[in-house]
């Protein structure tokens, strides 16, 4: 019985689950079905990512690798394809990010094995250098941003957290990425970011440097030359994919992703 | 310390908890009791961006936001107030930088209590710093600086101690992303009573020797992170009928400090202190409306239904239309606290507190569970098996679970993915062993493998 107060209310002119009105008719699983697709040696290994199922993408690869299919190609014809669908649904909130992660995770182990069966590395799409603020332990957020840039198809140099500054610069001297990411909590330790800023600046690196986390505010990065604000996690990927299709201007960038 | 485990219900009934009282009120800094008939605000702030610079700059910052809510409350009025400081890295790290600005701001606070005779206290909330880089290092040498911090701000002026911890964070972060039901047991319910069973006694002890309160723990670490993933309602980052599993894990977490010495009051984003409250007893700080500076919760005014400090959660320092933000935020929680007051001097106080239930109540399955009538059940669960850390942990869960599908079968709501991320919870719960060594064996072998920064040495395992 469910318990009763001694203020009764009707919720419904008090409180409004938009979300309970706006779901869709079709499942998840149903809506995945209509994305995957129809070659029978991919489909399986879409399906597998999809329900974040490692071992399916695995024993799916072999039986495409067993047929004549070239390994490395598959990352892009099956495994990337698989996390296409993924991406799509957690896009249109049909999925949460809990699938994104396991089938991120599914997709990696799959381009691991497919790397050994091939013995070289894919091309990705870029590098992007991920780190947390100097001072900053905390890094559940950056962890997220890496596992959805993975699952982008971008090359992650995950530097960690509580990375000192100088460090972030020696990683973009050293890795050239397409864009640095930074994540913070805490106000004083966001602080950091800016120093990054200004030592990249004199180093004459003018790339876009994607920041966000718990205390992080769009203000704050406007403040620093390079700094582009990502209010949530998955917009990483997408900052990532605007420079590839449209280059690195800062202005541009802040235009299409600063919301407020 | 020893470490007393509560086994009982500190109230006979739900109906008994109510705002501004507690079993046990609390006597601290200048004439202040609380959970003795009365809620006091408690604001909380950070410092800005470029205060961490030095120890100098902090200081400055710290007595600037001092005198800007001291003033503040003696202009429009308030009986009394809380200061909460929540340390950044660079104060506990340092911990003659925490205690010099304990001493900055309870000198300032010394001087408004004397020439208007408000009554106020300090929290100071030391930072949790046991990590490396790589891995948390909870025990060995950061263990001693984090001690040191405690001891020397309890020596120069914090009337109460407090931490967020963050034992079982590195398994927790794991599982929440993976819908791992056993990994946010393992984490919340496992390891991190595990830490704060050893941190507890040591801070209590800290505590007793310096004369000072120590006031509490809450699972912000694990517990708030899940909420806040959670999100609003168009969010789609965690379902909220997880979340709340992961918030009635962190009760039985929470209790532990009590167990362990502390007395109260919970801190303000322990949003699980409500069960905690109805099992020990102790007065509680909430957050809620008054928190939106810090974050959006769902649960704006049902927090306020048991609490006894009343708190912002955090705000940067800076300047608005009405003064500064710690004053703009002091005064709105210092009037919510005027109405509490009100309510019960005047014997109200259960009609606004179901008021405050009322208006939430429905919003969403986090609000439904911590409801005190639910908090009061999930309290009775994990009291049953209050002798076990694993058990109880589980039955809170379980409970929580009950609860949820109960209120879905009346006029909770629940989205499609929340009512099956709650069917899937349920199985996994129910497919655990009630052998808390099994347990214990199953998730070291599992989460060492699987989670790379696990170090099992950490909780002594």
């Amino acid at each position: 019985m469910e318990v009763r107060h001694l203020i009764d209310i009707d919720p419904s002119g008090i409180l409004v689950r938009y979300n309970v009105k706006m779901e869709k008719e079709m499942t998840p699983e149903e809506a995945a079905e209509e994305l995957y697709p129809k070659d029978s040696m991919i489909y399986p290994i879409a399906k597998a990512i999809f329900e974040g199922e490692e071992d399916d993408v695995v024993e799916g690869l072999e039986k495409a690798i067993s047929s004549g299919k070239d390994p490395i190609s598959l990352i892009n014809d099956a495994l990337m394809v698989g996390m296409g669908v993924v991406s799509r649904l957690y896009d249109e909130g049909v999925i949460f990010l809990p699938n994104v992660m396991m089938s991120a995770d599914a997709m990696l182990e799959g381009i691991e094995y497919v790397k050994q069966k091939a013995g070289k590395s894919p091309e990705t799409k870029g590098k992007i250098v991920c780190h947390v603020a100097e001072g900053d332990v905390h890094d559940i957020g950056k962890n997220i941003v890496a596992a959805l840039l993975r699952a982008a198809g971008y090359d992650v140099v995950d530097l960690g957290r509580d990375v000192p500054v100088d460090e972030v610069i020696a990683a973009v001297e050293k890795e050239k990425p397409l864009m640095l990411t930074g994540t913070a909590l805490m106000t004083t330790t966001m602080y950091a970011f800016k120093e990054v800023n200004d030592k990249l600046l004199e180093k004459g690196y003018r790339i876009p440097f994607a920041c966000g986390g718990g205390a992080v505010n769009q203000d704050f990065v406007s403040e620093y030359e390079l700094g582009v604000y990502g209010e949530e996690a998955a917009d990483a990927a997408k900052i990532a994919d605007f420079i590839k299709a449209n280059g690195d201007n800062i202005v541009k960038l802040r235009e299409k992703f600063h919301r407020h | 310390m020893a470490v007393t485990r509560c086994t009982k219900m500190a109230y006979a009934s739900a109906d008994d908890m109510v705002f501004g009282k507690a079993v046990t009120p609390v006597k601290t800094g200048l004439g202040l009791e609380i959970g003795a008939g009365y809620t006091t605000p408690e604001v909380n702030y950070a410092p800005r961006p470029e205060a961490g610079a030095s120890k100098e700059k902090l200081i400055k910052e710290y007595e600037r936001i001092t005198t800007d809510i001291m003033a503040r409350m003696v202009q429009i009025g308030a009986p009394a107030v809380v200061l909460e400081t929540e340390h950044v890295q660079q104060m506990s790290n340092h911990p003659d930088w925490g205690a010099a600005v304990a001493h900055a701001q309870k000198t300032i606070m010394e001087d408004y209590h004397d020439e208007y005779g408000i009554k106020c206290a300090l929290r100071h909330t030391i930072g949790d710093i046991r990590e490396t880089r790589d891995f948390l290092a909870l025990r060995g040498d950061k263990y001693s600086v984090f001690m040191e911090a405690f001891e020397q701000c309890a020596q120069n002026g914090a009337d109460m101690l407090a931490v967020e911890s963050m034992g079982g964070k590195e398994v927790f972060d794991y599982a929440i992303l993976r819908n791992d039901m056993a990994g946010v047991l393992y984490g919340i319910g496992v390891l991190g009573s595990i830490d704060m069973e050893m941190i507890w006694q040591d801070i209590a002890s800290v505590a007793k020797k310096n004369n000072v309160i120590a006031s509490g723990d809450t699972d912000c670490a694990q517990a708030n992170t899940a909420m806040f993933i959670a999100g609003g309602l168009l969010d789609k980052n965690l379902a909220h009928t997880l979340a709340i599993i992961a918030r009635t894990i962190s009760a039985a977490r929470s209790l532990v400090a009590y167990e362990a010495g502390a007395v109260g009051p919970g801190k303000d984003c322990g949003y699980e202190n409500t069960i905690v409250k109805s099992i020990a007893g102790v007065p509680i700080a909430q957050e809620g409306k008054t928190s939106t500076c810090a974050h959006s919760d769902l649960m704006g005014n049902i927090v306020m239904q048991c609490c006894d400090l009343w708190s912002n959660e955090s705000v940067e320092y800076h300047g608005e239309f009405g003064g500064t933000t710690v004053q703009c935020w002091g005064e709105t929680l210092a009037y919510d606290c005027a109405l509490m007051n009100v309510a019960l001097d005047s014997g109200n106080e259960k009609i606004l507190r179901d008021m405050f239930v009322a208006s939430d109540i429905y919003r969403d399955a986090q609000g439904y569970v911590l409801a005190y009538p639910n908090a009061y059940r999930v309290g009775q669960a994990i009291a049953k098996d209050g002798n076990d850390i694993y058990l109880r942990a589980k039955n809170a869960a379980i409970e929580c679970i009950n609860i949820v599908e109960e209120g879905a079968r009346g006029k909770l709501e629940l989205s499609r993915f929340e009512a099956k991320a709650l069917a899937d919870a349920k199985a996994a719960f129910e497919a655990l062993t009630d052998d808390k060594e099994k347990f214990m064996s199953d998730c070291l072998t599992k989460y060492k493998q699987e989670v790379k920064v696990f170090k099992p040495e950490n909780y002594d395992l």
